[in-house]
């Protein structure tokens, strides 16, 4: 069978993501597999949930990133929620007392740099303003529950992590106006 | 300071009369008119298109008059010149594909026109520039919703690519308002590679042939409409963007996808996904005959064929070799969608059962015309419909893991091989003489060996093979099968592009 080649050779490429995912994953797995097992076997703290949930952060932000939607603002979003995670964690695992005042710190931190992303650039972040608009609203009732529930111990941060994304939820629907309820239409759509 | 040397078009500009020089202005001023895109860059590049293709007229010989004529702005419609505003949710059959991809590995599938003559990429350009707003679902980017994914209107520059790299690779849907779709040109060759949340192969071939009838515009062979060509400048119908698979008949029963597992080809997967690419170009006359000596379809006989071939290609003694063959159901139902509206169905053969084609022939037709009756697909329609209502609440981080797993395991072993047969293409006889031929080629699955797709243009069949290993086993004995019965196909393809 003679066959006359019409496809240009395949050009050279850099390494494929594919590629590093097959080669990472059985190192990952392995410390998957051995993390809850040393934890068990030395006892103490259960450090493996810290460093399991620290192995999924950089498997799902490095090794293995979205296939759809991969922009800043749901990058910047995805980092601030698993690093938020991450530091609770390590809060009621290993060393409690501090997350209470750092994580709404981290939070109004991560609104305020995707709020950047999404301000200076609305005509073509409007269509991926969804992470954003979940961080605001989770925000909010946090703070919220946190006033309600905790009224006598209302720290600062919480109070500045409500007022900025009350802030920016005010800011989005003023500018987006009608844009914003399509948006959240497009989102919810179950059809 | 150095002085910045003029550009080509400015070198051109400046040559040309005061009258002929206005005329381009005022092209231009017509062109920015209709081009507020809100990227500056994006309008650069669609001003710097339309520059090229008068650069390319004029080194042709055509007229400034005739070149503006062909070029006019009014091409552009609305489509530059508003917002993006439109969304489409997923159709039925469509919903599965985002959820079941992963790194490397997309249902992709891609059409191919072979020209007559070598393709000018500055038209090819302008012809997609143009093709596009009559195709609103394809100038879509996919998102992810909370409940599923959508396609969302993006409005960009679409930009033509030469074929450097492997066919059907993954397209990088990922970033803002990225294509689900790429157009190619490679010397003769005008190819769209489709992700198949887009459309299907009827669909894509309506946009194929919109885009090759456009392309022939402006190079000034005639205008060309009729045979699925669509008018550019005509405005989109609802019913070309719906989900037809509401149509379907009610039945009181409903298929299911589930099956057991198909016996595979032999041979190690490849680490480069297509490995290699074959067309057979066979008589299309001679191949209708064959089929016909043996009572069956083309479809028919060429199923008859891979299941020997696939006997060949494998070590295994026992078990089910299931092929799948996807089902056009605009055959059924009256739809002009150019989105997904397509069933499948799956043949199955013992392996014990496979000697030769004439002897298993017979079993193929009749499972055929049982399985893609309209009684079956209806019923497997309702299958998906029921299947996609029963899910529709459950979030999409929980959907996409469970469907990719499912469809790792299920789905894809169930079947050892695809033939998609996309029938006869016609195009209107002005159009057809600058045409070679076609093919159709299928992305690889998961596990499937091989993957086999066709299409008939004019007196030429072209059965195209997409490999994922290198073993030639199957790809040899269907060609001495083919050959044998007095087919001796022309085979072109690929070389191998890896193990």
């Amino acid at each position: 069978m003679d066959i006359k080649i019409v496809y240009p050779a395949r050009k050279k490429r850099k390494i494929q993501r594919d590629q590093i995912i097959k080669w990472a994953k059985w190192p990952i797995a392995a410390a998957v597999f051995a993390c809850p097992v040393v934890n068990i076997c030395v006892g103490g703290p259960a450090w493996s949930a810290v460093a399991l949930f620290s192995i999924w952060i950089i498997w799902s932000l490095g090794i293995s990133p979205d296939l759809v939607e991969y922009n800043r603002i749901s990058q910047v979003i995805k980092l601030i929620v698993n690093a938020s995670i991450l530091l609770i964690l390590i809060d009621v695992l290993l060393a409690p007392g501090w997350a209470a005042d750092v994580v709404p710190i981290v939070c109004f931190g991560g609104l305020s740099a995707a709020g950047a992303l999404f301000f200076t650039d609305i005509d073509r972040q409007k269509q991926n303003a969804m992470p954003l608009f979940a961080l605001i609203i989770v925000s909010m009732v946090v703070s919220a529950a946190w006033i309600i529930l905790w009224r006598d111990e209302v720290r600062w941060t919480v109070i500045v992590m409500g007022a900025l994304a009350f802030a920016m939820l005010v800011a989005c629907v003023a500018i987006l106006g009608g844009g914003f309820f399509r948006e959240i239409k497009k989102r919810f759509h179950t059809a | 300071m150095k002085k910045r040397e003029p550009t080509a078009f400015e070198q051109y500009k400046s040559a040309l009369l005061e009258a002929q020089e206005k005329m381009i202005s005022d092209f231009f001023t017509k062109v920015g008119e209709h081009n507020a895109l809100r990227s500056k860059r994006e309008r650069r590049r669609i001003c710097a298109d339309f520059e090229n293709a008068l650069l390319y007229y004029s080194s042709a010989g055509v007229n400034i008059e005739d070149a503006v004529k062909r070029l006019a702005p009014e091409n552009l419609g609305g489509f530059y010149a508003r917002p993006p505003a439109a969304w489409y949710a997923l159709d039925d059959a469509a919903k599965v594909y985002p959820l079941s991809m992963k790194h490397g590995t997309m249902a992709v599938f891609r059409l191919s026109v072979h020209l007559k003559k070598k393709v000018i990429p500055e038209l090819l350009q302008m012809a997609l520039t143009f093709t596009i707003k009559r195709f609103p679902s394809f100038a879509t980017a996919l998102k992810k919703g909370v409940f599923w994914h959508y396609l969302d209107a993006s409005k960009r520059r679409y930009a033509v690519e030469e074929e450097r790299d492997v066919p059907c690779r993954p397209l990088k849907i990922s970033r803002s308002g990225s294509p689900s779709f790429r157009v190619l040109y490679y010397e003769n060759r005008i190819s769209v590679e489709y992700f198949h949340v887009l459309t299907d192969g009827a669909g894509g071939t309506v946009f194929l042939k919109t885009l090759v009838a456009e392309y022939l515009r402006l190079l000034g062979e005639g205008e060309f409409k009729g045979d699925g060509i669509l008018d550019i400048n005509e405005a989109p119908r609802i019913s070309e963007t719906s989900n037809d698979f509401s149509m379907a008949d009610k039945t009181k029963n409903t298929s299911g996808f589930i099956d057991r597992p198909s016996l595979q080809l032999g041979g190690r997967l490849s680490d480069i996904k297509p490995c290699r690419i074959l067309h057979f170009k066979m008589d299309a006359k001679r191949l209708v005959m064959v089929a016909r000596e043996k009572n069956t379809t083309v479809t028919g006989y060429i199923l008859a064929l891979m299941f020997v071939a696939g006997k060949f290609a494998t070590d295994e003694m026992k078990g089910n070799m299931n092929i799948q063959v996807p089902v056009n159901m605009r055959k059924e139902y009256p739809s002009d969608t150019l989105r997904n509206f397509s069933m499948y169905c799956g043949i199955k053969l013992d392996l014990e059962d496979i000697a030769d084609a004439d002897s298993i022939v017979g079993e193929i037709s009749r499972q055929l015309s049982e399985k893609t009756s309209r009684q079956n697909m209806s019923e497997m329609m309702n299958g998906a419909k029921k299947l996609v209502a029963s899910v529709r609440y459950v979030p999409l981080f929980i959907k996409a893991p469970v469907a990719r797993i499912i469809y790792g395991f299920l789905g894809d072993k169930v079947f050892g091989n695809t033939l998609s047969n996309l029938g006869v293409v016609e195009f209107p006889e002005g159009l057809s003489k600058h045409i070679d031929s076609m093919d159709f080629v299928l992305a690889t699955a998961l596990t499937h060996r091989a993957s086999c797709a066709m299409v008939t243009f004019g007196d030429t069949a072209t059965l195209s093979i997409s490999k994922m290993t290198a073993d030639p086993s199957f790809e040899e004995k269907l060609f001495e099968l083919l050959y044998n019965d007095g087919l001796a196909p022309d085979v072109e393809g690929s070389e191998l592009y890896g193990y």
